[in-house]
Parts: C-alpha cells; sequence; structure tokens
C-alpha cells in the first residue's frame, strides 16, 4: 500500500472504514494539505510507535550481547539409566559462544552415540539476552553395563570449554523384543540392513499376575529418508489380556548404523484376564513410505543392502539425490515386531475381605469434616489411595464395624500422573453418619495385592476421634476403636473386625388379620372412586335442571304479562279516541277491565276471557257505586254485543263515555 | 345365593391358613410359613398384615432383601403401619441397604397419603363445581361463593400435584427392591460393563425403563444404571 506524500497530489483514499483511519491534524505539507485531505492508516500509526520499541530493543540486546559473559557448556543425559535398546538423549549446550561447534559422533565403550540434532536459543532474563547453541545427540547402549562418557572439549569464543563427565546405567532387558531392528543390544534380533522400517515392542516384565497392570511401549522406526504416514495406528494383538489405548509419547531421530531413523514411541498398559504363558503382540500398524517407482528397464545397478521392495535398493536410485529426476510413488507397508512371552500367575488364595481387586502399591491417607456432630448428622471421610496399580479395580475402603453408623454410598475421583494411568491418586468421599454417640470413626480397611513382595496388603485407617452429641449412648464403643480390639481380632489383621454388639431383634408377628381389603392401585385408578363420583354429579344435574325450569316459567309469566300490559295500554288508547261506534266502544271498554282485572290478579293466572262483573269488581275491592258502575258497563257491553239491535242513540254521549273512562282508570289494584 | 355361601366359606379358608402360617412362624418353620404366607398372598386379598408377617420370616431366614420388600409394600399399603415401619428400619440396617433420596416436593406432601389426596381432589372438585353453579343461577352473586369457589380449585390444584409427585416419587409405583446378593448397577446392559454402584439386598431403585433382560433404574446417590431385571421387584404388585 502506497501512502501519499508531500509533493504528489492525492487523487483518492483507500478508506475502507471510518474508524480505519483517521485525519493527520498537523500535515507535513501544509498547502497541499489544506486542498486535499490525507488519511493515515491506522496501521501506520500503530507501526511507528513499533518501529520505535524495535529499535530500542535491539540496541538493548546488542548492548547485551557485548557486554555478555563468558562462554559456558553443559551436559546432560535425560535419563541416567536406561534398558537395553532404550536409547538415551545427550543434551550440549553452550551458552555465550554462537559460533562453537561440537563433534559429529563421541566415542564410548558400549554406547554408540552420534549427534542428532542442533538449536539455537534466545533468552532474556531481567533484560539480559543469552544466546546458547545445544547440540542433540542419541546415545544407544550396545550391551548392559555401567559406562562413562568421557568429557568433551570444545572450542568457544577462543576458549576450550569441557562437559562433565556422565555415568549411564544400562539394565539387562530380557523381555524385549526387537522386530529387526538394525544393529541392536544382545536382546534384539539380529541387525538386518536391509529394512527400511522396524517395530520393537518393549514388555518389562517377564511373569505377572492376573489383573496386574503391565505398562508396555511400542517403537517404531522409519528410515528418515522414506517420509513415513501412519495410515493405521499400531496395535497389540493376542489373546488373554486387555489392553488400554495406546498413547504416543514421542518421537525422535535416531542414528543406528549410521543411518537416521525416525523413531515413534508409544505407551499402554496391558492386564491379564486370566493364568497361564501368553504371548504379547506382535504390535502391528501400517505405514505409507515414499520409495522411487520401480522401471521396466533392466537394471544396470548391483543389488544394494537396503532393497526391500523389489530386490533393488530404492536408495541407491538418483531419485533421492534428485527426488525431481523422475516420479516417486507411496507404498503401504505393514510394521510388525517380535511377539513377547508373558507368563501371568493366578492371584493367591485367602484373599482378605476388602480386596477388590487392586494389584500394585499403594498407600492410604483418611481425613473427616466434621469431627463434632450431632447424631444422624453426616460427616464426610475422605480416603485419598496413591501409587502405582489398576486403579479402575481400586474401591472404596471398607468400613469394619459400621454398627451405629450409617453408610453412604462414596463418590470417586482420579488424577492420574501417567500418560497411561498407572500411577496416580484415587480419592473416595464416603458420607458416615453416626445413629448413636460415638467417640472415633470406624477404621475404613484397604487391600491390596503386591506383586513384589507376592502378598496381600491391608490398609488401615488411623482411628480419627469424633464428638457425636444428642442420642443415646453406645452400648459397646469400644468395639468401634481398632485400637482395643481383642487380641483374637488383631491376630488376623485381613478380616474385619468383630460385631459384639447384639443385633436389633424385629417386632412380633401380628396374627389378626383385617377383614378390610387393601389395594396396591391408588384410589384414582379404581373404578368404585370414579362411580361415587356420579353421586355429586347427578345431584349437581337435578339441581341445575330444576333452576333452569324455574327461570324458564318465570320468563313465560313475564311474557304474558308484558303482553296484557300492551293489550291495556292499546284498548284505553282507543277508548279515548272519539271516532268509535256504542258497540265497538263497550266491547274494547270491558276488555279493558277484563286485561286490568287479569294483571291485578298476579301470579293467579286469571284468563282475561272468564273475567265477569263481578270477578272484576272484587280484584279490585270496588265499593256499592263502583260496582254498580261496572255491572252496568258489562250488561251495555253485552247489550250492544249480543241484542243485534241499538238500543239508544247511534252515538256515545261525552258524559257516558267520561265516566266510562274515569271508571276504567280509577281500576288500581 | 351361591355368593353368599361361598364367601363366607373362603374367608374361613384363608383365615384358617392365616392362622397355620403364622403356626409354623411360630415353631420356627420359617421357610414353611413364607410358603404359607406366600400362598395367602397369591389367592388374595391383600392386606398389610400379611405382608408384615411374610417380612418377619424372610427376616429370620435372613433373607434381608425380601424381608425388605414385603415390609415396603405392607407400607405402600398401609402407610402408618408402626410394626412395618420399625422392622423395615432394623432390616435397612442389617442388610446396609440404601435409600433413594425423595425431592424436597415429595418430602413435604409425603404427610398425606395419594388415596387422601385423591378423596381431597375429589370434594374440592365437587365443592368447587357447587359453588360455580350457584354463581351462575343465583339471582345475587354471592362474594363468598367466589371467594370459596377459588379455594376449592386451589386445593384441588395442589392435590392433583401432590397425587402426581408422590406417584412418581420414591415411593412411587416405579419403585423397587433389590433382593439378590452382589447386584451391580453397570453403565451398560452387560456383565462385563463398569460398575457404577454396588447394590445391597434391600436397596430401592426406581425402575425407569426395561429392555429385555435389564432394568435402567434410579439408584441412590443420585446415580443411574443397568442392574438385571431378575435381581429387583417391583413394590407395588
Amino acid at each position: 500500500m502506497r501512502y501519499p506524500h508531500c509533493g504528489e497530489t492525492v487523487s483518492a483514499v483507500a478508506q475502507t472504514s471510518k474508524s480505519a483511519v483517521s485525519q493527520v491534524s498537523k500535515p507535513a505539507c501544509r498547502a497541499e494539505a489544506d486542498q486535499v485531505p490525507i488519511w493515515k492508516s491506522a496501521i501506520r500509526q500503530v507501526w511507528k510507535p513499533a518501529l520505535r520499541t524495535i529499535a530500542v530493543f535491539i540496541t538493548i540486546a546488542a548492548a547485551q550481547f557485548a557486554r555478555a559473559d563468558s562462554p559456558s557448556i553443559t551436559a546432560v543425559l535425560n535419563n541416567s539409566e536406561t534398558v537395553l535398546g532404550q536409547p538415551v538423549q545427550l543434551e550440549i549446550q553452550i551458552t555465550g559462544a554462537p559460533d562453537a561447534e561440537a563433534t559429529e559422533e563421541i566415542l564410548a565403550d558400549g554406547l554408540e552415540i552420534h549427534r542428532t540434532g542442533s538449536s539455537q536459543r534466545i533468552e532474556m532474563r531481567n533484560l539480559k539476552l543469552t544466546s546458547s547453541v545445544i547440540y542433540d545427540y542419541t546415545i544407544l547402549p550396545l550391551r548392559a553395563g555401567r559406562f562413562t562418557i568421557p568429557p568433551q572439549t570444545i572450542r568457544a569464543g577462543g576458549k576450550l570449554l569441557q562437559t562433565p563427565q556422565l555415568t549411564l546405567n544400562v539394565a539387562d532387558l530380557p523381555g524385549r523384543s526387537s522386530g529387526g531392528q538394525p544393529s541392536r543390544g544382545a536382546q534384539s534380533q539380529p541387525a538386518s540392513a536391509s529394512e527400511l522400517v522396524f517395530a520393537e515392542l518393549i514388555v518389562p516384565k517377564k511373569v505377572a499376575y492376573v489383573g496386574e497392570i503391565v505398562p508396555v511401549q511400542i517403537r517404531m522406526g522409519f528410515d528418515a529418508r522414506v517420509h513415513p504416514r501412519l495410515v493405521e495406528p499400531p496395535e497389540i494383538t493376542g489373546q488373554g489380556f486387555t489392553a488400554q489405548k495406546l498413547q504416543q509419547s514421542g518421537e525422535n531421530l535416531e542414528t543406528i548404523n549410521g543411518r537416521p531413523y525416525d523413531v515413534v514411541t508409544f505407551k499402554s498398559a496391558i492386564a491379564a484376564a486370566r493364568a497361564g504363558k501368553f504371548e504379547i503382540g506382535p504390535a502391528k500398524a501400517k505405514a505409507q513410505v515414499v520409495v522411487p517407482r520401480t522401471r521396466s528397464a533392466p537394471r544396470s545397478r548391483a543389488r544394494s543392502p537396503f532393497d526391500l521392495f523389489d530386490l533393488d535398493d530404492p536408495f541407491s536410485d538418483p531419485f533421492f539425490s534428485n527426488p525431481f529426476s523422475q516420479l516417486a510413488e507411496r507404498r503401504e507397508v505393514e510394521v510388525k515386531s517380535e511377539p513377547v512371552a508373558l507368563e501371568v500367575k493366578p492371584l493367591p488364595p485367602n484373599a482378605p475381605p476388602s480386596f477388590s481387586g487392586a494389584i500394585g502399591n499403594f498407600t492410604m491417607a483418611t481425613d473427616a469434616k466434621p469431627k463434632s456432630v450431632q447424631v444422624g448428622d453426616p460427616i464426610t471421610v475422605t480416603t485419598t489411595i496413591s501409587g502405582r496399580g489398576n486403579f479402575d479395580r481400586v474401591n472404596a475402603p471398607e468400613t469394619e464395624n459400621e454398627r451405629g453408623w450409617h453408610k453412604y454410598p462414596p463418590s470417586s475421583k482420579f488424577k492420574q500422573d501417567d500418560e497411561v494411568g498407572i500411577s496416580g491418586t484415587k480419592t473416595f468421599e464416603t458420607v458416615l453418619a453416626p445413629n448413636e454417640r460415638k467417640q472415633s470413626l470406624p477404621t475404613l480397611a484397604f487391600s491390596y495385592f503386591d506383586p513384589v513382595k507376592e502378598q496381600y496388603v491391608t490398609l488401615r485407617s488411623e482411628p480419627i476421634a469424633i464428638t457425636v452429641q444428642g442420642g443415646p449412648a453406645t452400648a459397646n464403643v469400644a468395639t468401634s476403636q481398632p485400637g482395643s480390639s481383642p487380641p483374637a481380632t488383631a491376630a488376623k489383621p485381613n478380616s474385619p473386625a468383630p460385631v459384639t454388639t447384639k443385633p436389633q431383634d424385629i417386632l412380633y408377628q401380628l396374627t389378626e388379620r383385617p377383614r378390610a381389603v387393601e389395594s396396591f392401585e391408588p384410589v384414582y385408578t379404581q373404578r368404585v372412586f370414579w362411580a361415587a363420583q356420579l353421586i355429586p354429579l347427578l345431584a349437581l344435574i337435578g339441581f341445575a335442571g330444576w333452576k333452569i325450569r324455574r327461570a324458564k316459567i318465570d320468563n313465560r309469566e313475564a311474557w304474558r304479562m308484558a303482553a296484557l300490559q300492551h293489550e291495556a295500554a292499546e284498548l284505553m288508547h282507543k277508548l279515548r279516541r272519539n271516532d268509535a261506534s256504542p258497540r265497538e266502544y263497550y266491547a274494547e271498554a270491558s276488555r279493558a277491565v277484563r286485561v286490568k282485572t287479569a294483571l291485578a290478579s298476579g301470579g293467579r293466572e286469571i284468563d282475561p276471557n272468564m273475567v265477569d262483573a263481578e270477578t272484576a269488581a272484587d280484584a279490585f275491592k270496588l265499593n256499592g257505586d263502583s260496582r254498580d258502575r261496572l255491572r252496568r258497563l258489562f250488561e251495555q257491553s253485552d247489550e250492544w254485543q249480543y241484542s243485534g239491535a241499538h238500543n239508544g242513540p247511534g252515538r256515545i254521549s261525552r258524559e257516558n263515555r267520561r265516566e266510562v273512562l274515569e271508571l276504567i282508570e280509577n281500576l288500581r289494584a | 345365593m351361591i355368593c353368599v355361601v361361598a364367601a363366607p366359606s373362603a374367608l374361613a379358608q384363608t383365615d384358617a391358613q392365616f392362622a397355620k402360617a403364622n403356626q409354623e412362624y411360630a415353631q420356627g418353620d420359617f421357610k414353611e410359613s413364607i410358603s404359607s404366607y406366600e400362598s395367602l398372598i397369591r389367592g388374595g386379598p391383600w392386606n398389610a398384615n400379611l405382608f408384615y408377617d411374610l417380612g418377619n420370616a424372610y427376616f429370620r431366614t435372613g433373607d434381608f432383601g425380601r424381608a425388605i420388600l414385603n415390609y415396603e409394600r405392607a407400607l405402600a399399603l398401609e402407610p402408618h403401619h408402626p410394626e412395618a415401619t420399625a422392622n423395615l428400619q432394623i432390616a435397612r440396617d442389617e442388610a446396609h441397604a440404601l435409600e433413594l433420596q425423595p425431592s424436597w416436593p415429595e418430602r413435604y406432601l409425603r404427610f398425606a397419603t395419594i388415596n387422601q389426596y385423591s378423596f381431597t381432589a375429589a370434594v374440592a372438585f365437587w365443592v368447587g363445581v357447587s359453588c360455580l353453579v350457584l354463581l351462575i343461577f343465583a339471582r345475587r352473586r354471592s362474594a363468598m361463593a367466589a371467594v370459596l369457589l377459588l379455594a376449592m380449585f386451589s386445593i384441588l390444584a395442589v392435590a392433583i400435584f401432590s397425587i402426581w409427585q408422590l406417584d412418581r416419587g420414591v415411593k412411587g409405583r416405579a419403585l423397587a427392591i433389590v433382593t439378590a446378593d452382589n447386584v451391580q448397577a453397570r453403565i451398560a446392559t452387560a456383565d462385563t460393563a463398569n460398575s457404577v454402584l454396588a447394590l445391597p439386598p434391600g436397596s430401592q431403585v426406581k425402575i425407569l425403563s426395561t429392555r429385555g433382560d435389564w432394568i435402567y433404574a434410579a439408584l441412590p446417590s443420585n446415580l443411574r444404571g443397568w442392574i438385571p431385571a431378575k435381581s429387583a421387584e417391583q413394590v407395588r404388585l
């Protein structure tokens, strides 16, 4: 990316986002900056101080180098003890002399020591820079014994530096098997220089017990020139044992017989499932290696000792000197070790009761919290079992003499200290609750089989004093304390402490047999329960039906009354008009009286058609005069209705009309 | 007519068999008495005392798993059976049996049984419905009826929740008791699978599902695992 400078015309600004750039407040070229805004990248803003910091750092470093201390040398073995066939790494570190050059090979009796690599390290401590050159050597023991690596003299910074003399102990390993590894110790197969790959299965024990965890190691070596790639990871074949998942533990370059090998190490552990003599392995894997493509043309070269695939040494091919001169191909090869014999012995009889199958070497520590409780309160007992062995069979310690305690199932967690889980620490937490007053926790016992001592070992926790308050005092507190156990039990350390308290007896038999039949089924699943619900259901339905019927009846009466009121109002309206004939007028007047009488009767439901003058007079409790006038009204109405002739004037006089209206309007209940 | 005549006769027969089983127990013939009690249970009818006596007989033979199972059955029929409660505790102590931990609602709801909650729910429902009907048909709606309606339906909801909680709880229908010795709960349905928990006889488990000859169960200490189906029996028959 190019940034504008003074004197240049800025035609465009590559602004990706507003936050990524900022305007320069004081441009170096003021005149042009006034015309065109100059933007400066955020990266550029950061770079400037960073470059400044680096420059300062380099200056300090140079100064530190300038006044570096005088050169020094150290030589360290990664392990001072090994077994035959197991290489050891030697590291020679020269500090303060970057130009120091170490030898390619170190001569030592019984050891083959080749330089396998070098590296440079620059460290800064308290602003002081130190430069070191590290030379790595691989030491291959050729035989068992105690060997001395002589001091090496190296010229560094104009000085002669000398490494210390180192000692390496090499143990014999009878169980080791070598799958054609070139040029190895006494236990190896005879060297076969024609192999590009090798595998060896290392089982450190020849004899083991059923269930005992035996660590195993697989070393797979590939000629460094074949660019190996594992297609199938190694596996240990065989029957009668279980093997844990293989874990790759390292990869290094070793020189064997002057030829570099990439050696990959895998670790695992096996456990025999039954007694007998077994063959462990072979360990097998499949890998792809790069070899030159075979040619059909007749060979002109002499056969090489590295010929593995088609009786022609692939590494004498020009491919390895110039890989691009011709095509190469990948081939799949099987890498296989020799099997290893293992004798598996059964565990001796008379295992202690607390033995759960743990084999190895363990220690146990116990603690409890809290130490002062009430009866029934929980106490968490933490037991830590550490050591080396088959931790999958390490169960929680047994509680000896649990009487008076309520024990809850323990929980456990395991912390492994190695790659395959042979060594580590398993912690159990058991909750105990005292049912009565106690003075100490019950003893916890853990048993395991020690394959070295070839005997069972029982570890017991130390008595832990506690205070339990409340509840009844224990009848025999001493029985819960291991220290006060009777001599007869002390003679049997592997058996739990005897129970001396008399067991509680159950209550009497009940000879009465109740007549009531009981069922495990909850009552709501029984038919009789749901049948019983019909009683309130029917009662409610009956009540609701009655209420609905009552409401309907009330409603009908209301309608009838409303109709009568309406009719009465209409009749009164007609009576007030002047246009009706006497016949119509008296008929409507008598009808109005009947309707008003029906309305006045209320709940008695009197039919208006059935009302006569006497009924109406009684309903309205009329006096003698009004009663006579009402009687006359009904007579006149009947006369006009039934006589068929006009007995009087064709029209009703005003007085008569007023009299009739007055009579009807005054009819009030 | 036949029923009226046959029923007292059958009752008399089971009474005689019960008396015989008790006599065998009193004489120390515990295995014989177990056989007699089992026969009575097969024939029915059941009651708590019968299972309690059978539990005692199993206890005497040292079969703590089945003793605990039958005490649990007695308590399932009659939750406040004092003798069964006492002997169950003794048997559990002897067998070091493990117990399931009830959830906190279950712990508080245990003061009544499922049947009591069922009756309470029924009564609350009908009283509540009656209040509702009254509120619908009454010309003047009473506040008292409304409050009562609310209270009854609240009681109904609590009772139904209690029934549901107790029925699926540790004392519910899925409760089973380990009757076999050396039972290991495992992480898978295979004898070679890793063990989750060792279950002493008499330990409580809650059956979650069944697969072939294996039961997937909730175990004490909030664990879960597979146990052989024949190693445990369900409490509720």
